[in-house]
C-alpha cells in the first residue's frame, strides 16, 4: 500500500520531533499532577478553615472550576491576555491553567474523603495537645490522601489525557507533532490512530502505577464509603 | 460593546452548546446501558471483549478519537458530518464511562428480588425493564451528573469540526473585536451556567423519581 | 489537691448541661462520675481539657487555674490523658507508632528514645507483642490497652476515661477493673465516667452522682447504691441495676 509507506516513511524522518512532543506531553502531564496535587491539599486545607468567609470563598473556587471547561481558562490566558498586554509561552498557560483546575478537583477528592474520617481521632489529637496544623499534617492528611488514591490516580490518568488539549494552545506536544505528520504524509487517519494507540499505552502505565500505589498504601480497616 | 452584549452574541452558540451535549449524551447513556445489560447475559467471552472495549475509549483522550472520526475516516472513505463525530467520539467514550457505573449500579440490585421475580413467572426481558433499570438508574444519578457535566465540559471541542458552538462565537468575536479577556471570561461564566441549570435539572429530575429508602441521602 | 472544681457550668443551645459542678480530686485518687445518660458526664470532662469551654465557674489543676484566657491549652492537654469511649486510635498507624507519635512530635525525643518509652508503657499493658497492629487489626480490650499505653507515654498528671466499659463486651468490661486496679497502684490520678454499675461497684473508690447538671451525692459504692437518703438517688440505682444484671461468666 503506498499510502501507508508515505506515512511510515515520514514517520521516520519526523520521529525526533514526535519523541520530543512526548516528552512534552510527559512533562505536562507531570507537572499538572505534582501541582494540581499540591494545589489540591492546599485548596482542601482552606475549606477546613475556622473562618468563614474563607471557607466560602475556597467552596465558591471549587465550584467555579469545575463547573467550566479546562480550554475556556487555557483560551482566556493564551489568546485573551496577550490584547492586554501579557504574553505567556504555552506551556506557561498550561500549567497555570491546569494547576488551577486539578487543584479544584482534587480539593473535592480529598473533602470527600474527609468525610469518612473518625471526628474522634481528630478530638484524641487534639486532646493529646497537638496543634491545628499538626492534627492536619499528623492525622488528616495521611488518612484523606490514601483514601484518595483510587480518585486522585484517576485524575493523573486524566491529566495524560487532558494534555492534548494544550495542542489547541500551540503547545507542542505528542498530539501536535502527530498532526503535523498527519498533514504531511496525508495519511491522517494512520497518524491518528497510531496517536490513539499511545495515549492507551501511556494510561496503562499510570494505570500500573495506580494499582501499586492502591495495594501499598491502602488504609488498614478503611472504610470505602465511596 | 459592553458585557451584556457580549454574552447575547455568545449566545447563539449555546444552542449548539447543549445540543451536542444532549446528543453526545444520549449516545453515552445507550451505549453504556447497553454495554451493561450485555455484561448481565455474563457470557465470558463477549465480557472480555466490553471490558477491552471500555478499557480503550476510557484510555482515549477526547480530542484524538474525534479527529480520527471527523479527519481519519475519509482516508478509508467515510465522511462522517461534524455532529454525529462529536457523537461518535465524546458519545462513545462517555458510554465507556457510563457502561462502569451501571454496573456498579447494578451489582447494588438485591439479587433476592430478581429471584422473586422469576419466581413470580417474570420473563427475563420484563425483569430488565421493569426490575433491574428503574433501579440501576436511579443508583446511578451521581455518575450520570458527572459524566453529563464532563460531557458538556469537553462539547468545546466541537467547534474543531466546524460546529459554531459558544466556543466558535467566541474565537470569532475575540479575533474581531481584540477583547479576548472579557469574550472568554463570559464563555466560562456561560458554561458554568449550563453547567448549574443541567446539574439542578437532573437532581429535581431524581427528586420526582425518587423512591424512600431505595437511594441513601 | 490535683484538680479543683468549683461552680462550673456550661450552658448552650439553650440548655444547660452543669450546673454548679463542685469536687476535688487528689492526686492518687480515683474517682467514679455516674449519673442518668444526658446528665453531662462527658461534657464535664471535656471541659477539664478545654476541648469544650464552660460558661462559668472555675476549674483548679495543679494549682493553675486553667479558665483564664491566656492559659496555654496545648501544654495543659499535654498533662492530661485522655482516653475515649471509643478509644480514638490513629488508624492509618501501628500501635507503637500511635504511642510514639506525640513523643516524637509534642515532646521532641528522638525516634530510638521515643521507641524504648512506647514499648514500655506497651509491654506495662501488655500489648508488646502486638506493636506492628494497626488498629484495625486489634480487638477492643486491645485498642483500649493502646489508647492507656498511648495516654500515660506522655507522663500526665491525671488520665480521664470516657466510658470506658460501654465500647467493650462484658467480658473485657470485668478486665477495665483490673486495669483501674493496675493504674491506682502505680499511683495514677484517675477521673473516670460511666454508666457502668458493676465498674462503679468494683472499682473501690468514691463515686460521684451527677445528675441535672450538679453533684447531688458523693459516697462508698455500697453506701450510694443501696441506702441513700435522697429518693431520686435510690430509684435512679434501682432501675440501672435492672436493666444492667450482670451476665454470667463463661464456664
Amino acid at each position: 500500500m503506498n499510502g501507508l509507506q508515505i506515512f511510515l516513511s515520514q514517520a521516520l524522518e519526523y520521529w525526533p520531533q514526535i519523541v520530543a512532543g512526548l516528552g512534552n506531553t510527559l512533562l505536562l502531564a507531570a507537572v499538572a499532577t505534582v501541582s494540581g496535587l499540591l494545589g489540591g491539599i492546599g485548596v482542601f486545607y482552606l475549606t477546613l478553615s475556622s473562618n468563614r468567609l474563607c471557607r466560602r470563598l475556597t467552596e465558591a473556587y471549587i465550584s467555579f472550576f469545575i463547573g467550566t471547561p479546562l480550554i475556556v481558562l487555557l483560551f482566556l490566558m493564551y489568546y485573551g491576555l496577550p490584547q492586554w498586554g501579557v504574553q505567556m509561552s504555552p506551556l506557561t498557560v498550561s500549567v497555570i491553567g491546569f494547576t488551577l483546575n486539578v487543584s479544584a478537583y482534587n480539593a473535592r477528592y480529598l473533602m470527600t474523603a474527609y468525610r469518612s474520617l473518625d471526628p474522634d481521632e481528630l478530638q484524641a489529637a487534639r486532646a493529646q495537645g497537638f496543634s491545628d496544623w499538626q492534627v492536619f499534617r499528623l492525622v488528616t492528611l495521611p488518612q484523606v490522601l490514601r483514601l484518595s488514591i483510587p480518585a486522585l490516580s484517576n485524575q493523573a490518568i486524566l491529566n495524560v489525557k487532558d494534555s492534548s488539549v494544550a495542542f489547541l494552545i500551540q503547545y507542542t506536544e505528542f498530539f501536535a507533532q502527530m498532526q503535523d505528520l498527519a498533514v504531511r504524509s496525508f495519511r491522517f487517519f494512520e497518524a491518528y490512530l497510531v496517536a490513539g494507540l499511545v495515549y492507551v499505552l501511556l494510561v496503562s502505565v499510570v494505570v500500573l502505577a495506580a494499582r501499586w500505589l492502591e495495594r501499598h498504601y491502602v488504609l488498614p480497616g478503611a472504610r470505602r464509603k465511596y | 460593546m459592553d458585557f451584556p452584549q457580549i454574552i447575547e452574541l455568545l449566545g447563539k452558540g449555546v444552542g449548539y452548546t447543549i445540543g451536542v451535549t444532549v446528543a453526545c449524551s444520549v449516545t453515552g447513556m445507550v451505549i453504556g446501558v447497553a454495554i451493561a445489560m450485555l455484561h448481565r447475559l455474563d457470557w465470558k467471552p463477549l465480557n472480555r471483549v466490553l471490558g477491552a472495549f471500555v478499557y480503550v475509549f476510557r484510555a482515549l483522550p477526547v480530542l484524538v478519537l474525534l479527529f480520527i472520526v471527523f479527519f481519519g475516516l475519509p482516508n478509508l472513505g467515510l465522511r462522517v458530518p461534524p455532529v454525529v463525530s462529536m457523537m461518535l467520539s465524546l458519545g462513545v467514550i462517555a458510554g465507556a464511562y457510563l457502561s462502569e457505573v451501571f454496573r456498579g449500579a447494578l451489582d447494588s440490585i438485591d439479587p433476592n428480588e430478581i429471584m422473586a421475580a422469576e419466581a413470580m413467572g417474570l420473563s427475563r426481558l420484563q425483569i430488565l425493564l421493569f426490575i433491574e433499570m428503574p433501579q440501576m438508574l436511579r443508583f446511578s444519578v451521581p455518575g450520570m451528573v458527572n459524566e453529563f457535566t464532563t460531557v458538556l465540559k469537553y462539547s468545546p471541542f466541537a467547534y474543531t469540526v466546524g460546529i459554531p458552538d459558544v466556543m466558535k462565537e467566541a474565537m470569532a468575536l475575540s479575533a474581531a473585536t481584540l477583547r479576548g479577556v472579557e469574550i472568554y471570561l463570559a464563555v466560562g461564566l456561560i458554561y458554568f451556567a449550563i453547567y448549574k441549570l443541567l446539574v439542578t435539572f437532573i437532581w429535581a429530575l431524581e427528586k420526582r423519581y425518587r423512591v424512600p429508602g431505595l437511594t441513601e441521602h | 489537691m490535683l484538680l479543683t472544681v468549683r461552680n462550673l457550668v456550661m450552658a448552650y443551645d439553650g440548655r444547660t448541661v452543669l450546673d454548679g459542678v463542685n469536687f476535688d480530686l487528689e492526686e492518687g485518687e480515683l474517682k467514679i462520675v455516674m449519673g442518668p445518660s444526658g446528665c453531662g458526664k462527658s461534657t464535664l470532662l471535656r471541659c477539664l481539657n478545654r476541648l469544650a469551654t464552660p460558661t462559668g465557674g472555675q476549674i483548679l489543676f495543679q494549682g493553675e487555674d486553667i479558665l483564664r484566657p491566656d492559659t496555654d491549652v496545648r501544654a495543659l492537654r499535654q498533662r492530661i490523658g485522655f482516653v475515649f469511649q471509643n478509644f480514638a486510635l490513629y488508624r492509618h498507624l501501628t500501635a507503637l507508632e500511635n504511642v510514639t507519635l506525640a513523643l516524637r512530635r509534642l515532646r521532641r525525643l528522638p525516634v530510638a528514645e521515643a521507641n524504648a518509652r512506647a514499648r514500655h508503657e506497651l509491654s506495662r499493658m501488655d500489648m508488646l507483642a502486638h506493636q506492628d497492629k494497626y488498629p484495625a487489626q486489634l480487638s477492643g480490650g486491645q485498642k483500649q490497652r493502646v489508647a492507656i499505653a498511648r495516654a500515660l507515654a506522655m507522663d500526665p498528671a491525671v488520665l480521664y476515661f470516657d466510658e470506658p466499659t460501654s465500647a467493650l463486651d462484658p467480658l473485657m468490661a470485668r478486665e477495665v477493673v483490673n486495669m483501674l486496679h493496675q493504674l491506682r497502684r502505680d499511683k495514677v490520678s484517675i477521673l473516670c465516667v460511666t454508666h457502668d454499675l458493676y465498674l462503679a461497684r468494683a472499682a473501690g473508690a468514691r463515686v460521684l452522682f451527677l445528675d441535672q447538671g450538679k453533684i447531688l451525692a458523693e459516697d462508698e459504692p455500697e453506701r450510694l447504691f443501696d441506702s441513700h437518703a435522697d429518693p431520686r438517688i435510690r430509684a435512679f440505682f434501682r432501675q440501672e441495676l435492672e436493666q444492667q444484671r450482670p451476665e454470667p461468666l463463661p464456664i
